[in-house]
């Protein structure tokens, strides 16, 4: 007898831990995997792979579309569905799922893309992807996996960078990367990260 | 031999004055140059700051990601000299670099985007310091090409010594770095920026020195540091 309460209260948190996992399923279903795919795996280039990718990455992005630091139109509907409440749910959810490979478009280009990766360009001053983004480019609590990412996505994110139209990046790092980048080393990147399992 | 030495001078040459074309010179007063406003160890501003706090060398391997796609896992730097060995270097060393780069005071566009102030807090500086300062700087460094080395001793030994220390340990106290174990084809390529005023934050007194040697002095030099032994930090 003398347990109940703490029974009482360890049911009532099983209860809503339920509840907050139903709802993250719920989200998912009507208003990630129709763009993200299923588990995370997007099949569509436009629309980035969240399977496996790091959860504090994707709280961050989710924070920054709901605050308006990072701007995307097609977004927008979705946004409006869910709340800060939502975003740990959502991010713990794809961190926990299992990416699936994709067929990279041109293994021509994947030789120089790993040597950017992995060595970065001395003349240019673009630094080795390898030393934020980690070995396999799976990233860590503080940069986010590229491992199988859409060549697409991933070559719009940078283009987007080295623009400056996408600004939500920590203390304007990535945009100061990007715009050492040329159009051919972007191009030969994303195709390596698309191939990396 | 001749051939070689002078392409290799050519080669410093188009370094040189490439380097000059494309980079105007530091903005800082006095720049390399003595000038009374310019102290090039002056402890004020930031520099103290960071020199002053606790340094966690933990924390520092952390935040010294953002910099290993340039200097590499374990601050190894890279052999063909385009970025610098930090492993083992002096903490003071570090420090003041760091703060340099970011003040202006030492003129270089590549890394100031990775360690300007928004970047980097004078702390997360001094983390950083400590985590390298700790790093072993195995024998494993880019060397000169081996052709001039009682050259380069004798002029070791007459001009530098006397900062640098005998096995190029420098002097942690005084800001003066360590230099075995670092890449040869850097230390060549910083000593002609000091000469040509382009490196910005140097003790007058080693410009002097500098401004005294010519191309292959120097090279000597360099391929004789490169080739000392790495244990002394």
């Amino acid at each position: 007898m003398r347990c109940a309460p703490g029974l009482g209260l360890l049911f009532a948190l099983a209860v809503m831990a339920g509840a907050a996992r139903a709802d993250t399923a719920a989200l998912v279903a009507s208003q990630c995997m129709a763009c993200h795919g299923d588990g995370g795996n997007s099949v569509v280039p436009m629309f980035p792979r969240l399977a496996g990718q790091q959860a504090q990455y994707v709280a961050k992005q989710l924070r920054d579309f709901l605050t308006g630091k990072r701007k995307n139109e097609v977004m927008a509907p979705s946004l409006a569905q869910f709340k800060d409440a939502d975003v740990d749910g959502l991010a713990a959810y794809y961190a926990a799922q299992k990416r699936t490979p994709i067929t990279p478009g041109n293994d021509k280009l994947l030789a120089a893309g790993k040597a950017l990766y992995d060595d970065g360009n001395t003349q240019s001053g673009v630094p080795a992807c390898v030393g934020c983004h980690q070995p396999e480019g799976l990233g860590n609590d503080r940069y986010p996996g590229l491992a199988g990412q859409h060549p697409g996505y991933a070559a719009t994110q940078l283009q987007q960078f080295k623009s400056g139209a996408r600004n939500n990046d920590r203390a304007k790092v990535m945009r100061a990367v990007a715009a050492r980048m040329s159009d051919d080393e972007i191009a030969a990147v994303v195709e390596f990260l698309a191939s990396l399992p | 031999m001749i051939i070689r030495r002078a392409i290799s001078a050519a080669c410093l040459l188009v370094w040189a004055v490439s380097a000059s074309a494309q980079t105007p010179p530091p903005k800082a007063a006095g720049g390399d140059a003595a000038d009374g406003a310019y102290v090039w160890n002056a402890m004020q501003g930031e520099k103290l700051v960071a020199l002053g706090a606790r340094g966690d060398a933990a924390r520092g391997e952390i935040t010294f990601e953002i910099c290993q796609g340039c200097h590499r896992t374990h601050a190894l730097g890279r052999p063909d000299g385009s970025y610098p060995r930090l492993a083992g270097q002096h903490i003071t060393v570090l420090i003041k670099q760091m703060t340099d780069v970011r003040a202006g005071r030492r003129r270089n566009d590549v890394m100031l985007p990775f360690i300007d102030k928004h970047v980097a807090s004078p702390q997360d500086i001094a983390d950083i310091a400590a985590y390298l300062t700790k790093l072993p700087s195995p024998p494993n460094n880019g060397r000169g090409p081996g052709s001039d080395l009682a050259r380069g001793q004798k002029i070791y030994e007459a001009d530098c010594v006397s900062c640098h220390g005998q096995g190029g340990q420098g002097d942690a106290a005084q800001f003066y770095p360590r230099l075995n174990g670092q890449h040869y084809k850097y230390m060549l390529h910083e000593m002609i920026q000091i000469r040509n005023g382009m490196r910005g934050n140097s003790n007058p007194r080693m410009v002097e020195v500098v401004k005294t040697l010519n191309d292959a002095d120097l090279e000597a030099a360099a391929d004789y540091l490169s080739r000392l032994p790495t244990g002394q930090p």
